[in-house]
């Protein structure tokens, strides 16, 4: 599939070293746009669509900020805790500058876990790109339904 | 043969390109010797150009904090530069406010030393060092915090407590370059031929994932220290002190460096923020301390204490328990002064709790690296 200039300049800002030591793309060597058209067909199945998806992650995040680094329950469900290191980093579509926010979303009754960044939450919601297979900030569809939605 | 002329013409051109290359290369980058007056001349470097003000330093085992280790990504690494060195990057600018501009604040990692250079940097940085460490001890303090003792094989490391100092995290799985992280010290500056760290597991995290699961004790690590200006004052204003998580750092140094050194006649109060009983460190030896020492008072907090797990203490989150005390049980005649160890978000929430109990945020203290 076609990529845009720009689409091809996030690819190569998602490599390895460039914005961050790992890269965005985990294992995989297709074109992020086709990467993006079979995730977005992934959350259809799951589901979920990106808006849904992006304000349940900001609501978490932000809840998960009052614990001040210590992990917080929210709504009885969920415990978050969100680590707030010193930093920014620059998304790789290049229309923003991120917080290195990360949160750890646990669903207390499963135990199962997410894992999010300011940046990534801004990658699903604005791009519709939720990371490459073996990226260790992937939001998997079917897991992103099950911690998120259950 | 004729289907061999083709491969071999686009051969030719590709090497005939290559050599290309590389002679442009050597003349474009090449910026021969140049020289970086450091403070006015106190301290003149010789050394090939082309590198970054950050890793030309360094090489000169002058080191400049770095939280990233010259990615661009932490903004720690700032250096006021006198001399032209061309305009901002647009890398460097979201880092940098317009008063750090008026004074020609760069970021040393994005800078390149092309030609002669003249940079302030704070004393202190002339005493920074390189150490090649050996971890003698790993202990986990609680779940997902451990203590970490590194040997440094004979050198010594002069500091104030409350100081920290960067590891170097050497490649590996996925991560190919080597990775810097700063850490304060929880060693007190007595103890000054090891130094002691607690590290939290940040759940993604390159640094900490690597001292949780790869990290063994016999193993030799790079720290390069001391930095950071958070100490104690010299004053004998009462010293209001919150924490959480591995932020004891700092305050288990500063804490035991005053009781062993006989400074006990200053009011301390030390307030500790965890969710649970098993996010608490070192609460026996912090009541401990709290027993031994009549002006010191520890104050542990619990913002989701477990059914059943008998706790006594404090309640809350911190932050309240803190405007609590702040307005009922620490003298308010006295002089109070504010200091912090956490993350950006815990010192703006405590800076305000502070500021609205009448501790003027010039008295509130904090490394801001978190």
């Amino acid at each position: 599939m076609k990529m845009t200039p720009a689409m091809k300049k996030a690819q190569e800002n998602m490599a390895p070293g460039i914005i961050i030591a790992e890269g965005f793309l985990g294992e995989e060597n297709k074109s992020i746009k086709d990467m993006m058209v079979r995730d977005e067909s992934e959350m259809s199945k799951a589901g979920l669509t990106f808006d849904k998806v992006g304000e349940r992650l900001s609501y978490l995040m932000e809840e998960g900020r009052k614990g001040l680094g210590e992990p917080v329950t929210v709504d009885k469900k969920w415990l978050v805790r969100v680590i707030d290191p010193r930093g920014k980093l620059p998304c790789p579509f290049e229309d923003g500058i991120f917080r290195k926010l990360s949160a750890e979303i646990e669903l207390k009754s499963s135990g199962e876990k997410i894992l999010v960044t300011d940046l990534s939450i801004h990658l699903l919601k604005q791009h519709h790109f939720i990371e490459g297979e073996g990226s260790r900030f992937r939001m998997e569809p079917e897991i992103i339904k099950r911690v998120l939605f259950a | 043969m004729d289907y061999l002329t083709a491969p071999i013409v686009v051969a030719i051109i590709a090497g005939v390109l290559a050599a290309a290359i590389s002679i442009v290369d050597k003349i474009v980058n090449n910026y021969g010797e140049v020289n970086i007056s450091i403070n006015k001349g106190k301290k003149i470097l010789t050394l090939n150009g082309g590198d970054t003000l950050l890793s030309s330093l360094a090489s000169k085992e002058i080191f400049i904090p770095s939280a990233c280790g010259g990615r661009g990504s932490c903004g720690a690494c700032k250096c006021q530069v006198i001399s032209d060195v061309g305009a901002y990057l647009p890398t460097e600018i979201p880092y940098l406010d317009k008063e750090e501009m008026g004074k020609n604040i760069r970021l040393s990692c994005q800078v390149k030393v092309k030609s002669d250079i003249d940079i302030l940097i704070p004393e202190d940085l002339f005493n920074v060092k390189k150490f090649n460490s050996r971890v003698i001890s790993i202990r986990d303090v609680t779940h997902d915090i451990k203590e970490l003792v590194f040997d440094l094989q004979g050198e010594e490391i002069t500091f104030q407590a409350g100081r920290y100092v960067q590891l170097v995290v050497p490649p590996y799985d996925k991560i190919k370059g080597t990775t810097q992280r700063a850490y304060s010290m929880s060693s007190k500056p007595g103890d000054k031929n090891v130094i002691e760290v607690l590290i939290r597991l940040v759940p993604g995290g390159i640094a900490t994932t690597w001292v949780h699961t790869h990290l063994k004790e016999g193993m030799e690590v790079e720290l390069i220290g001391p930095f950071g200006d958070f100490e104690r004052s010299e004053t004998d204003a009462a010293m209001v002190c919150v924490a959480g998580g591995s932020g004891m750092a700092p305050f288990k140094s500063i804490l035991y460096d005053m009781f062993e050194n006989g400074d006990i006649d200053r009011e301390v109060w030390y307030f500790f923020g965890a969710r649970t009983t098993k996010d608490v460190l070192y609460l026996k030896e912090m009541m401990d301390l709290d027993a031994k020492w009549e002006n010191f008072h520890f104050i542990p907090a619990l913002s989701e204490p477990e059914e059943g797990s008998g706790w006594t203490g404090e309640t809350g989150m911190i932050t309240d328990v803190l405007d609590n005390y702040l307005k009922t049980k620490i003298d308010t005649d006295k002089a109070r002064e504010g200091y912090l160890c956490g993350s950006p978000g815990m010192i703006a929430a405590c800076n305000k709790v502070m500021t609205a109990n009448n501790i003027p945020l010039d008295k509130i203290y904090y490394d801001n690296f978190a």
